[in-house]
């Protein structure tokens, strides 16, 4: 069977808004708590980690119950997101919130550090070697148009769009959205409102940290196997993509995602996969040069 | 307080003695993708050790020990760890790398240290022309299985359009390299020759563009975390057409990462005949198993390199690395579990048999030696 060139582009397509939408799910949390407190949350990376870790475990835990994969799923959906949720706001509790009048460098390192714990600790927890991680979602594809589609890749467009989507509404159209928006403005005037800045940072790192899981769950299940280390280069990844569509907007990370994991699939598809990563970050310093708040990154005061 | 510097007393005081303790160094990934590989390899270099000891003192006087260090497939860690084991005196002999990139620079170390080194599977024809007379190794070379992989992708696979993939490191680039020139020398058409990143994840891209080019065979030069990622997606887009590998993903977790299904009809060849199938090897399998559970693909090949090396030991009769490197100059025809190993002058092992394997019902299953001319 061959394939026409529009097959081939749009063969692509699919394989790098896969991608594409793991980068948004964790470049999300980076800009979300840049947008709150000001800090590039290096361990972002290593919480992403942490939640396919901990879906590995629910899914070992739940191995001999034979329930059926969606039910598995969405266990280990819960269970890591919950966790993760828990995990952000120890972190912004206990190594943050300390800091929060310190010079911001004070906070940076702290970040670095803490990322180094999480990897080392992971290490220890699950050792050094790469965990395989069982076939919860089965093995479909289907052929649309010659274009070569697995259910893998469905629940992952799906599942995103459906959380991001939630997020959006969140932050647009609820109270806690407003504040973390408020917040995001201005947290001395916040604080004088009587808005509860505190609460909403820690909830903001809850909420990025659970996107962050989500992403890690799909991420391992989509390449079978997780490593302590994977999550240094997916979070860079992340974070590149976060300062591509503007760091602080949440719209801006989605795009942001979406576009890393589009140019680095092209790249790899139509030029070389060894320059693919050159490729990406190429794009990124022309565009910073043109545009260097990010491609959404001009409603500075929209950003949360 | 005290106690620590009692303690650092007592160690000091341990060094005025000589220890009575000599070392075998080995060297492989023993954390990070390919630790499956290295621990296989330390589980066979640690029964040549537990069986030597076994039967005796090997130097009167002196327990052996194994000390095994990690390289983390790294060429850097590979150096660092070549240098430790080169400053440690009772290390007389060492067994390592597994890649071929980690073998090369760490060779030049252990040359500069007059220390023996045998690489169990390290199969790179370069390492061996370097013209150390520290190095030997207890493996076919790529420049037969390269070869060897291109005539039975040629002649028995009747593959006419192929496209060759390698994770860009000292074996995987060697061994694709022999295999093109061969596969081009029969005949083949070869659509192109790529480069993929070690610890990269996300080959469908890549796969995507191979598609479109309709190969009738996908080569791929490399090892198994990469392999398996590559048969995986392979499927995952509907990719037609054969896939061939190195001995690099000769391992069972290929085929549980990869999924069954996907690995279902891989061909793969590998630096040595079906270990099963050699009588010699009965015995080692045995103990193996009994100590460690299921032999991995490499575990006979370090068994083999560290027998040999307890074997110049044991000629030696002292704890001289002098004396060790002079005294496996004079072994031959050693009964080893391949075979009668004899090594050439570039200290390379004359058993050089290439086998062909492929993936059946989700075990590897043994098709054939193979030739390469």
């Amino acid at each position: 069977m061959g394939l026409t060139p529009l097959q081939l582009f749009l063969q692509q397509l699919a394989n790098g808004a896969t991608l594409g939408a793991i980068y948004a799910l964790i470049a999300l949390g980076y800009s979300m708590i840049y947008g709150v407190v000001q800090l590039i949350n290096f361990a972002h990376g290593e919480i992403f980690v942490v939640g396919a870790y901990l879906a590995l475990s629910v899914a070992l835990l739940l191995a001999p119950f034979a329930l059926p994969w969606w039910a598995v799923l969405a266990a280990c959906g819960l269970g890591a997101m919950a966790g993760c949720a828990l995990l952000g706001l120890l972190i912004e509790r206990t190594a943050y919130r300390p800091l929060r009048r310190a010079p911001r460098l004070n906070a940076l390192i702290t970040a670095i550090g803490l990322s180094f714990v999480l990897q080392n600790a992971l290490m220890l927890a699950y050792g050094a070697t790469d965990r395989m991680v069982p076939p919860l979602i089965p093995s479909v594809r289907w052929n649309l148009g010659g274009v070569s589609v697995t259910l893998i890749q469905a629940v992952i467009w799906a599942s995103s769009a459906g959380l991001m989507g939630l997020l959006q509404a969140i932050v647009m159209h609820t109270k806690l959205g407003t504040a973390m928006r408020a917040t995001a403005q201005d947290a001395t005037a916040c604080r004088l409102l009587g808005i509860p800045v505190d609460r909403v940072i820690a909830v903001t790192f809850a909420i990025g940290s659970a996107l962050a899981a989500f992403g890690g769950i799909l991420y391992s299940l989509y390449y079978g196997s997780i490593n302590f280390h994977d999550g240094y280069l997916t979070g860079l990844k992340a974070f590149t993509a976060a300062v591509l569509g503007g760091i602080g907007n949440i719209p801006g990370a989605m795009v942001g995602g979406l576009i890393l994991g589009l140019l680095e699939g092209l790249g790899a598809g139509y030029l070389s996969a060894q320059w693919k990563n050159a490729f990406a970050f190429i794009v990124l310093v022309v565009m910073l040069l043109f545009k260097p708040r990010g491609l959404l990154g001009e409603r500075v005061a929209e950003r949360a | 307080m005290v106690y620590g510097l009692t303690a650092a007393l007592l160690t000091a005081g341990c060094g005025v003695h000589e220890s009575s303790t000599v070392s075998i160094g080995f060297v492989a990934p023993l954390t990070g993708d390919q630790a499956p590989y290295g621990e296989d390899m330390r589980n066979g270099a640690q029964l040549a050790v537990e069986q030597a000891n076994a039967r005796g003192e090997v130097i009167p006087g002196y327990r052996l020990a194994l000390y095994a260090l990690d390289d983390q497939r790294s060429p850097t860690q590979a150096v660092a760890a070549a240098k430790k084991l080169v400053a440690d005196p009772d290390v007389v002999a060492v067994v390592g790398n597994l890649n071929s990139s980690c073998t090369m620079p760490a060779s030049a170390v252990y040359h500069e240290a007059r220390l023996l080194q045998i690489s169990p599977v390290s199969s790179n024809p370069q390492i061996s022309r370097q013209g150390f007379d520290t190095f030997y190794r207890t493996c076919a070379t790529d420049d037969l299985q390269g070869p060897a992989a291109a005539l039975f992708a040629v002649k028995d696979l009747k593959a006419r359009r192929i496209f060759i993939l390698d994770d860009m490191t000292t074996y995987g680039r060697g061994l694709a390299n022999e295999f093109e020139q061969k596969a081009r020398k029969l005949g083949a058409e070869v659509l192109g020759h790529e480069g993929i990143t070690q610890g990269d994840k996300e080959f469908a891209p890549l796969l995507t563009k191979v598609k479109a080019l309709k190969p009738d065979l996908l080569y791929f030069a490399g090892m198994f975390p990469e392999g398996a990622l590559l048969i995986k997606q392979r499927a995952d887009i509907g990719m037609g057409g054969l896939f061939l590998g190195g001995d690099g993903i000769f391992d069972p977790v290929l085929i549980d990462l990869a999924t069954p299904q996907a690995a279902e009809g891989v061909y793969l060849t590998t630096i040595g005949s079906d270990i099963r199938a050699v009588p010699s090897a009965r015995e080692f399998l045995h103990a193996y198993e009994e100590r460690f559970g299921p032999v991995g693909a490499y575990s006979a090949y370090a068994y083999e390199a560290t027998s040999i090396a307890i074997e110049a030991i044991r000629r030696a009769s002292k704890k001289d690395r002098a004396a060790v490197l002079a005294a496996m100059k004079t072994i031959t025809d050693y009964p080893g579990i391949f075979g009668s190993q004899n090594f050439d002058r570039n200290g390379d092992t004359l058993i050089k048999d290439i086998g062909i394997f492929t993936v059946k019902a989700g075990r590897f299953s043994f098709i054939k030696t193979a030739t390469w001319d």
